[in-house]
C-alpha cells in the first residue's frame, strides 16, 4: 500500500528548505562580516577598492636588479610571482630526484645504505622546514664560513682564468647560458624537432603493433629529437654559449653568468630536503605496495633486476605515488611563501612589504590569496590530467 | 649495534623462543653488508663518511660547540615573556598533566591485564626499557635540558612529575579494571584542572567543568532502565543538575589566571597546536559531513571552505589574522594577537582535518550504513552511532599526523611577531654578547626540541596505526 505523506514532509521539500536555510544564514553571515569590513576600512580611512594595484611600488627589489620602483604594483606582483614559480620548480625537480633516490635507498639490501636514507627522512620530516630554511639562511650563508661578496671565492676552472663558481655570503653566481645569434630560427627548429619526435614515436608504436617487434621508442623519439637539435645548433654556428659568472670592476656586481642569491638557495635547498624526504616515505610506500608475486614472476620470465624495476614494479609503484606526490608538489609551492623569513622577494613578500608601505591589506592579501589559488588549481589540475593518465583503465 | 651481540644459546628468552637464532657478528655482516662488490664498495665509503661526520658532529656537540646562549637562556626559550611571577601555574599544570597521562595509562594497563587474565593469556606489563626505547628522543631533550640547567630544582621538578606519573598508573592498576570509566573522567578532572590553574575559573570556564561531570553523569547512568518516554526528560535533568552543581561550586571560586596572550617561548608553540587542533575538531567533522551530504548547497559550502583553505599557505591566513581580521568584527577593540592567530590555525586546520575524516568516512563500507537504514535509525543517528565510531576509529593516526604538521607549523608564528621559540631565538641574538655567538647552536637546540617531540609522536602513531590494523580491512 503506497503511503501519501503530507507535501510538506516529503524529502525533496525538507532538503530544499534546510538548504535555502542554510545558504541564506551563510549569505547573511557573509553580508554582515562584509559591511563590518567596508565600515572598519572606511572609519580608518583605507581605500576599499583595488585602485592600489595601478599605483607606482614604490621600493626595488632585491632579487631583480632591473625592476623600475616606478612601476605599478600589479607588476611587482608579477615579479613575485615569476620568484615564486622559480622556487617552486626548482625546489621540485631536486625534490623528486633526492626522493627518489632516498625512497629507493630506503629499501636497498645494504644495512648501512638503508638506515642512512631512513636517518635522513626521518631528520627532515619531523623538524619544521621554517627552521630548516633559517639554519641554511643564517648558519650556512650569513654567519658560515663564506665571505662577504666584494671578497667572494671565486673558484677557477683548472687551466683557465675563468670562474665557473662565485661564493660568497650574499649571492652566489653560476655559469648560464647566453644567447649568441639566430635564436628565435633555433628554437623554431626545436618545436620542428619535437613534431619530429612525435611522428617517430607513432611510427615505432604503429610497427610494433603490426610486426609484433619491440618498439623502442623511447629511444627512437629521444633519438631524433637529439639529432635534429644538434643538427640545427651546428649548423646556425651556436646559437647559445656558456656565459660564465664574473664580476664588475669593483667587484661589486656580477656582471655575467646566472647571479643568485643566498637567500633563494636557501629557500630552494630546504624545501628542497623538507619535501625530499616526504617524497622518499611516497617512493618507498609505493614500491612496497606492489605485490612480491609480481616481481618473483618477472624473475621467472628472466628479465634481468632493471627490466623488473622497469617493466613490473615502478609501471605499478608510480600509478600509487602520483596522488600523494601532487600533494607534496602542491606543499613545496606553498611553502615556498616561507621565503619571506630569509627576504626572498617571493609573491608574499613583496605583498607584505607592500602593505607596510601603506597599501590597503584586505585587497593586497585577497590577491595573494588568488595568486596560490591559481598556482593550487594549475598544478593540480596539470598533475590530475597526467594521473588519469597513468591509473588503470577498469572495466 | 643491537645485533651484534648474539644471545647465549642455552637461554632462549620468551620474545625469541622459536625465533631463529641470531647470526654472528661475521655472518650479519656478510649478509647486511658486503654482500656484492658493489655493496661493500658502498658500506666502506658510506662508513668512512659516517666516521668522519660522527667526529665531526661529536666535536661540534662537546668540544667547538658555544652552547652559552642556550644555556643562560633556557627559561626564556621555554617560557618566553610568561610572567615569572606566575610560574607556579605551569609546574602545578605540568603535575596535574603527568597524573592525567598516569591514571589513563593505568586504567588501560589493568583492563588488558584483566582481560588478558580472562582469556588465560600471559600478559607482561611495559617495562622501563621498552619505555626508554620508544620514547629516547624525549629522555635525550630532558637529558640535554636538565644537563644544561644551572641549579637542581629542575632537575627534582621533572622527576617528581614523572613520579605524580608513575604513582598515578600504580594506583590505577591496583584499583583494577572496573575504574577504566572513572579514570578517564578522573584523567579529564586532572588535565582541566591543569588548564584551569593556568588560565583561571572567570568567565566561561565553568562550562568545561559542567560539559565533563555531565558526560560523566550520562555515560554512568547509561544502563538505568526507564521508560522510554521519560527518557529524554530524565537525561535533560541530569544534564541540568549537573550544570547547576558545577556553576554553583565555580561561583564559590574567584581564581583570576594568566590568559593565553600571556603564553610564549616553547610553551607557545605546544598550546597554540593542541587548541588549534581541539577547537578545529568541530569544524572539521562539520565540514567532511557535509562534504558527503545529499544535498548540493551542503556539499558545495563545504567543498569551497576546504579547497579555498587547502589552496593557500598558512601564512597568508596568518597574515589577514594578524592585519585585519578584526575588521571583520563590529567591535571597536580587536582581538588579541595570539586570539587571532588561534582562531586563523584553527580554521586552516578545520580544512586538514576534513580531509582526513573524510577518508575515515570513506572507509566505513556502505553495507554498515544500509543495516543501520534498515533498522530504522533516523539520518544522524546513522551517523552519530555507526559511522563516526567507525570512521574516527580508523583516522586516529591521521589525526596525530595532522597535529605534528601542526605543531611544526606554529613556528610560523614567529612571522607575526609572536614570541615562541623560533623569534625568542632570534631575540637571544640581540643580547649584546650573543651577538654572533652560537647562531648555528640555538638553531639546532631548537629544531632538536621540535624533532624530538614530532619524531616520537609519529612514531607512537604509527604503532597505534599498525594496532587498529588501518588500511588492512
Amino acid at each position: 500500500m503506497p503511503v501519501v505523506s503530507s507535501w510538506w514532509r516529503r524529502t525533496g521539500f525538507l532538503s530544499a528548505i534546510w538548504q535555502a536555510a542554510l545558504v541564506a544564514g551563510v549569505c547573511l553571515a557573509g553580508w554582515w562580516l562584509y559591511g563590518n569590513l567596508v565600515e572598519n576600512l572606511t572609519r580608518t580611512r583605507i581605500p576599499t577598492d583595488f585602485d592600489f594595484l595601478t599605483q607606482p611600488t614604490g621600493f626595488a627589489i632585491p632579487e631583480n636588479f632591473g625592476f623600475d620602483p616606478s612601476l605599478p604594483i600589479w607588476r611587482m606582483v608579477l615579479i613575485g610571482v615569476q620568484n615564486t614559480f622559480l622556487a617552486g620548480l626548482v625546489g621540485v625537480l631536486l625534490a623528486s630526484i633526492v626522493g627518489l633516490i632516498v625512497g629507493v635507498a630506503r629499501l636497498s639490501s645494504n644495512w648501512l645504505v638503508a638506515r642512512m636514507a631512513q636517518v635522513f627522512v626521518e631528520g627532515f620530516r619531523n623538524t619544521p622546514p621554517l627552521v630548516v630554511i633559517v639554519f641554511f639562511s643564517f648558519a650556512v650563508f650569513s654567519f658560515g664560513p663564506l665571505p662577504v661578496f666584494p671578497e667572494a671565492l671565486d673558484l677557477k676552472l683548472p687551466g683557465s682564468d675563468s670562474n665557473w663558481l662565485v661564493l660568497s655570503k650574499s649571492r652566489i653566481g653560476i655559469p648560464s647560458l647566453s644567447a649568441e645569434r639566430h635564436t628565435g630560427l633555433f628554437w623554431i627548429i626545436v618545436v620542428c624537432g619535437v613534431v619530429a619526435a612525435a611522428g617517430v614515436w607513432v611510427w615505432r608504436s604503429r610497427r610494433h603493433v603490426r610486426t609484433g617487434e619491440p618498439h623502442h621508442r623511447v629511444l627512437w623519439a629521444l633519438g631524433s629529437f637529439a639529432l635534429v637539435v644538434i643538427v640545427a645548433f651546428l649548423a646556425l654556428g651556436g646559437p647559445y654559449a656558456w656565459s660564465l659568472p664574473a664580476r664588475s670592476e669593483n667587484g661589486r656586481r656580477l656582471i655575467s653568468g646566472f647571479g643568485t642569491s643566498a637567500a633563494y638557495l636557501s629557500l630552494t635547498l630546504a624545501l628542497a630536503l623538507y619535501t625530499a624526504s616526504h617524497i622518499a616515505e611516497v617512493v618507498r610506500a609505493s614500491i612496497l605496495a606492489v605485490p612480491k608475486g609480481q616481481s618473483e614472476a618477472a624473475g621467472a620470465l628472466a628479465l634481468s633486476p632493471f627490466q623488473r624495476y622497469r617493466h613490473v614494479v615502478l609501471p605499478q609503484g608510480l600509478r600509487i605515488a602520483v596522488p600523494p606526490t601532487i600533494n607534496q608538489y602542491l606543499n613545496l609551492v606553498k611553502n615556498t611563501s616561507l621565503g619571506t623569513v630569509v627576504g626572498y622577494a617571493d609573491v608574499t613578500n613583496l605583498t607584505r612589504t607592500s602593505i607596510g608601505n601603506a597599501n590597503p591589506a584586505p585587497q593586497s592579501i585577497a590577491v595573494l590569496m588568488g595568486v596560490y589559488l591559481v598556482f593550487s588549481l594549475v598544478i593540480s589540475l596539470l598533475l590530475n590530467i597526467y594521473n588519469r593518465s597513468v591509473q588503470l583503465r577498469e572495466r | 649495534m643491537t645485533a651484534t651481540v648474539p644471545p647465549p644459546e642455552n637461554h632462549p628468552t620468551g620474545a625469541e623462543r622459536g625465533a631463529p637464532a641470531r647470526p654472528t657478528a661475521r655472518a650479519w655482516a656478510r649478509e647486511n653488508l658486503f654482500n656484492n662488490r658493489h655493496n661493500s664498495v658502498l658500506t666502506v665509503l658510506i662508513g668512512a663518511g659516517l666516521v668522519a661526520l660522527t667526529i665531526y658532529g661529536a666535536r661540534f656537540l662537546f668540544v667547538t660547540g658555544q652552547w652559552e646562549p642556550v644555556r643562560t637562556n633556557l627559561t626564556l626559550l621555554m617560557m618566553g615573556t610568561f610572567p615569572r611571577a606566575e610560574q607556579w601555574r605551569v609546574v602545578v599544570q605540568v603535575y596535574l598533566l603527568c597524573a592525567a597521562v598516569g591514571l589513563v595509562w593505568g586504567g588501560l594497563t589493568a583492563s588488558s591485564r584483566d582481560r588478558a587474565r580472562d582469556a588465560g593469556v600471559p600478559f607482561s606489563r611495559a617495562r622501563l626499557r621498552d619505555g626508554i626505547r620508544r620514547w629516547w628522543p624525549v629522555f635525550v631533550l630532558l637529558v640535554a635540558l636538565l644537563g644544561m640547567t644551572r641549579t637542581w630544582l629542575p632537575l627534582a621538578f621533572v622527576a617528581s612529575a614523572l613520579a605524580v606519573g608513575v604513582v598515578a598508573r600504580r594506583v590505577m592498576e591496583a584499583l583494577g579494571a572496573a575504574w577504566r570509566g572513572p579514570a578517564w573522567f578522573f584523567a579529564g578532572i586532572c588535565a582541566l584542572a591543569g588548564w584551569q590553574v593556568v588560565s583561571g575559573t572567570g568567565g566561561i570556564a565553568w562550562w568545561w567543568g559542567s560539559a565533563l561531570v555531565a558526560a560523566a553523569v550520562l555515560r554512568t547512568t547509561r544502563n538505568v532502565r526507564t521508560d522510554a518516554r521519560w527518557q529524554p526528560l530524565a537525561r535533560f535533568a541530569l544534564i541540568a543538575g549537573a550544570i547547576a552543581v558545577v556553576r554553583a561550586v565555580y561561583a564559590q571560586f574567584d581564581f583570576s589566571g594568566v590568559g593565553w596572550d600571556d603564553w610564549s617561548g616553547f610553551q607557545l608553540n605546544l598550546v597554540a597546536a593542541a587548541a588549534s587542533i581541539v577547537l578545529a575538531f568541530p569544524v572539521g567533522l562539520a565540514a567532511a559531513v557535509g562534504r558527503r551530504s545529499t544535498l548540493p548547497a551542503v556539499r558545495w559550502l563545504s567543498v569551497g571552505y576546504i579547497e579555498l583553505i587547502r589552496g593557500v599557505p598558512l601564512i597568508t591566513l596568518l597574515f589577514m589574522g594578524d592585519l585585519f581580521l578584526g575588521f571583520f568584527l563590529p567591535t571597536e577593540d580587536p582581538l588579541s594577537k595570539v586570539t587571532r592567530a588561534i582562531a586563523v590555525m584553527t580554521l586552516f586546520t578545520g580544512a586538514y582535518l576534513a580531509e582526513i575524516v573524510r577518508g575515515g568516512l570513506q572507509a566505513v563500507p556502505r553495507g554498515q550504513v544500509e543495516a543501520a537504514q534498515a533498522i530504522g535509525l533516523s539520518a544522524p543517528r546513522v551517523l552519530g552511532m555507526i559511522v563516526l565510531p567507525q570512521a574516527l576509529r580508523a583516522v586516529i593516526p591521521a589525526l596525530v599526523g595532522q597535529f605534528i604538521n601542526l605543531f611544526k607549523d606554529s613556528t610560523l608564528l614567529s612571522i607575526i611577531a609572536l614570541t615562541e621559540i623560533l623569534r625568542i631565538r632570534e631575540s637571544i641574538h640581540g643580547q649584546r654578547e650573543f651577538l654572533i655567538v652560537g647562531i648555528a647552536e640555538t638553531l639546532v637546540f631548537v629544531a632538536f626540541a621540535f624533532w624530538a617531540l614530532a619524531f616520537t609522536m609519529s612514531r607512537e602513531s604509527q604503532r597505534l596505526e599498525r594496532r587498529l590494523g588501518v588500511g588492512e580491512r
